[in-house]
């Protein structure tokens, strides 16, 4: 699947666990069942994790100084837990790897998604970037903080977009 | 989809209504396939037809710029079809607080837009 | 010239700046941009369905309605004007204020929309998150910097969480809407406890105000009356705290079942103390520095209200007091309409929307350009929508008051009936509403007939009547000292009655369903046998509320369902 990342569409490396599989070689994202699996592979390759909008953030806590990927889940775009999840992991347990979102999303979406922390998004196939460009550009200012520390625009809690 | 919008005995008559897309305005399925806004224009589906009618409907909804296709249904009167429930009357005949505005309501001085 | 700064900023509400009007021009952008993707489409109705709903844009029974912000009740002259003219030009000439001091147009076109908001954003407004489930418009005391009885003006604080909550990255997509109203006065009139958040603001030990916080309150399909949280929240915690609770309802609100996933079925499930822990857990794991509410913001906003340049009392209140005497009706307008103003010479004066036999909350676009114009002259240009759909005119003096009742006496908005059986609190029902079970306004016409009488409407006394057209309860029937739920019996309209609810004041309850549900011409006699009940049985002075709490609902059971 593509991955828009840093405004640029880039070809996904990784690969996803399959049930009832062993995992592969190579970079991997398994669901959190299975990441003690993953956790001790013997493998120089890169960890992921993909969790389910239910899934609590704290059960990685551990565990994400060795992952490199947290991939959150949209089942449906209205169900907001993955905002709540990627802040967290930002600003609760100070994550500095790459968080993705996938799964039903929309690029109305997409600005909200980046002011929680997320990086990258996978897209459905046959997404037009353009119109996730123009969602992220679409507003030079925000009315309140958030985890990327934007500058101040002007007074009270207003931030200046870039 | 409003539970109360697929309630419809086994016997009976339904037609079939909608919400335009670019004005909100309720239509009504019409014998020559057109949509309506006047109930009495509607065709008439006895009630074991109208699921399939609803697919058909469907498939062709953004097309024709539609949202909201369900079936009501109607008794037959002079006047023309009458839905059995008050919601389904109301939104046939306008609100009722309102008499003046029936579906075929102009506005007085046309909107710019006109 | 000792011209204050304030001078030129608009009364009441904050004054928006080019980098607020720029954001409110590229939220039009967005929307139109969401509109042609919805038309060519790549948005599914159902995608774009909660986008049109973050911008006020619901689709009910005859077409689309729009519900236009009205940030704490608090608008401008020239924003009315505006108002007016969106009713004239893409409506039917008229809208309707709602329980949540916003307005509702109900005649919209989608392709229309955008234009409309654009036209909004001409005067500083917009339809941003007046529906969908995202944080809601903040609703504030109607009196807000008026109210004698007011410790702390709260309008300051409800703009910080307007923008606060304006596309807040984390909590646009809730498990349901979720509402925050913010009162200054220990007189509760925001009904603080039926929110999902209240807040009741005094002043702290530091001079600074502290905030009493009450969560998971609310009417619809489960009234519950609000828990207390924290007694005195700092004001440099406001936004933390409310960013804690924001989170602990996002990753675990229910999104399985609609109708139990407003926060306060979470804080039921959870119970009070587990709710509490998770909080403050949440409150002391974040990064507090990020949320922290300095002092100097919060004199930021206040730096961007306008303040009322009051004249000297001079002889107003003799004048006043003479003009009463020789008028009756206008003694009987001044004795229910009007409210006390902590300036010695004004007063703050409620203008009812409920003429007898009329729509609650109804009012044309010419009765709109009236109220703008009696705000610029009468009221320092401000105006505010109360939550029980009436029209506030927050400053006058009291010799003006006299001129202003014969214009809204002359104009259809002369009622004096404030706090009264005919003051109705009514949704738009199944006249409008996509939801409704049955229709609202009717009933309550039939009611304000039957009452319309200033002579019985006073000898009845104080009594809030509240009619919804379904269990969503946004006629707030529960709230009522009586209460009127629309039902559905088979596809016909049916209507219950509840007893002894109440809002605020400090004595929140919630109204006891009398029995089964009755036709709407049963019911309105229903009604006049409970009132009759009341004038026979209750003591000296005793309001219909207290008479109800006294006896029970028994003897009042007793004559809804007697029959002839």
């Amino acid at each position: 699947m593509p991955l828009l990342e840093n405004g640029q569409i880039i070809q996904d490396t990784w690969q996803i666990a399959v049930e009832g599989e062993s995992l592969p070689t190579g970079d991997v994202l398994v669901p959190l069942a299975r990441l003690s699996e993953g956790l001790g592979r013997n493998s120089d390759a890169r960890l992921g994790v993909v969790l389910s909008s239910a899934d609590d953030v704290e059960t990685l806590r551990d565990a994400l100084p060795r992952l490199d990927v947290v991939a959150l889940t949209f089942p449906v775009f209205r169900d907001g837990r993955p905002f709540t999840q990627a802040r967290a992991l930002r600003e609760h347990l100070h994550f500095k790897g790459e968080i993705r979102a996938g799964g039903h999303v929309l690029p109305d979406q997409y600005e909200f998604l980046l002011r929680c922390g997320v990086t990258a998004i996978d897209l459905p196939e046959g997404a037009d970037p353009a119109v996730w460009q123009r969602a992220h550009e679409a507003f030079t200012v925000a009315y309140q903080p958030s985890i990327l520390n934007e500058q101040a625009e002007g007074f009270a809690f207003r931030r200046r977009l870039a | 989809m409003d539970r109360r919008n697929s309630r419809r005995d086994a016997e009976g008559t339904s037609v079939i209504t909608a919400n335009r897309l670019l004005d909100g305005r309720i239509v009504w399925l019409a014998a020559d396939g057109q949509w309506a806004t006047l109930i009495q224009d509607a065709k008439l589906f006895p009630n074991s037809a109208v699921e399939e009618a609803l697919k058909a409907c469907n498939a062709r909804a953004q097309e024709e710029a539609l949202v909201g296709i369900y079936g009501v249904q109607v008794t037959e009167t002079d006047s023309g079809p009458l839905p059995v429930t008050s919601r389904e009357r109301i939104r046939a005949g306008g609100p009722s607080v309102h008499p003046d505005f029936t579906p075929d309501w102009h506005a007085p001085h046309p909107a710019p837009y006109a | 010239m000792s011209h204050s700064p304030s001078a030129a900023l608009p009364v009441g509400h904050y004054a928006y700046d080019d980098v607020d009007r720029t954001f409110l021009k590229q939220r039009v952008a967005q929307f139109k941009d969401q509109v042609e993707r919805r038309l060519s489409g790549a948005l599914t109705e159902e995608e774009f369905k909660p986008l049109r709903l973050m911008n006020g844009l619901y689709l009910q029974l005859h077409a689309y309605m729009l519900r236009v912000a009205i940030p704490y009740g608090v608008l401008d002259a020239k924003q009315m004007r505006t108002l007016a003219h969106i009713a004239r030009t893409y409506d039917r000439d008229y809208g309707h204020f709602t329980t949540r001091q916003n307005i509702q147009f109900n005649w919209i076109r989608l392709e229309d929309t955008p234009e409309i908001l654009n036209v909004l954003a001409d005067t500083d407004m917009h339809a941003i998150q007046t529906s969908g489930n995202c944080i809601r418009n903040v609703t504030a005391d109607q009196f807000a910097g008026a109210a004698a009885d007011e410790v702390l003006d709260p309008r300051v604080y409800a703009e910080i969480l307007r923008q606060w909550s304006t596309l807040h990255p984390e909590f646009t997509f809730l498990p349901r809407k979720f509402k925050i109203a913010i009162s200054g006065s220990q007189q509760d009139r925001v009904a603080a406890r039926f929110h999902d958040i209240g807040l009741i603001a005094r002043e702290g030990e530091n001079g600074r105000p502290v905030f009493e916080v009450f969560v998971g309150g609310g009417l619809g399909r489960t009234p519950i009356i609000g828990v207390r949280l924290r007694d005195d929240l700092p004001e440099e915690d406001l936004i933390a705290y409310l960013e804690a609770i924001l989170r602990v309802y996002n990753a675990h609100g229910r999104r399985d079942n609609i109708y139990k996933a407003r926060i306060k079925i979470l804080v039921q499930a959870l119970g009070t103390e587990e709710f509490l822990n998770q909080v403050n857990a949440e409150f002391a794991a974040m990064d507090r520095a990020r949320y922290r509410l300095p002092e100097a913001t919060v004199e930021a906003i206040r730096a961007r209200f306008g303040a009322p340049d009051f004249a000297p009392a001079g002889n107003a209140a003799e004048k006043l007091a003479a003009q009463r005497k020789a008028d009756r009706a206008f003694d009987a307008w001044v004795h229910t309409n009007t409210h006390p103003h902590k300036q010695p010479g004004y007063c703050s004066i409620t203008v009812s929307c409920k003429p007898a036999g009329g729509i609650p909350g109804d009012v044309t676009s010419a009765q709109m350009d009236l109220l703008a114009d009696l705000a610029e002259r009468y009221s320092f240009g401000e105006l505010r929508i109360t939550h029980l759909q009436n029209v506030v005119l927050g400053h006058v003096r009291q010799d003006a008051l006299y001129d202003v009742w014969q214009s809204l006496e002359k104009n259809g908005l002369g009622e004096a009936n404030i706090g009264f059986i005919t003051d109705i609190v009514a949704c738009p029902g199944l006249d409008y509403c996509a939801l409704a079970n049955a229709r609202s306004i009717p009933i309550a016409q039939k009611l304000s007939s039957r009452f319309a009488n200033a002579d019985l409407q006073r000898e009845i006394g104080p009594l809030r009547l509240n009619i919804s057209g379904c269990i969503n309860a946004c006629g707030h029937h529960h709230a009522g000292h009586i209460g009127i739920l629309g039902v559905d019996k088979r596809g016909e309209e049916a209507f219950q009655i509840t007893l002894g609810g109440s809002a605020g004041d400090g004595d929140a309850s919630i109204g006891q369903i009398l029995g089964s549900a009755m036709s709407e011409d049963e019911t309105v006699d229903a009604i006049a046998r409970i009132i009759d009940t009341y004038l026979s049985r209750r003591t000296a002075g005793e309001r219909f509320i207290e008479t109800c709490r006294r006896l029970g609902t028994a003897p009042f059971k007793d004559a809804a369902y007697a029959t002839a």
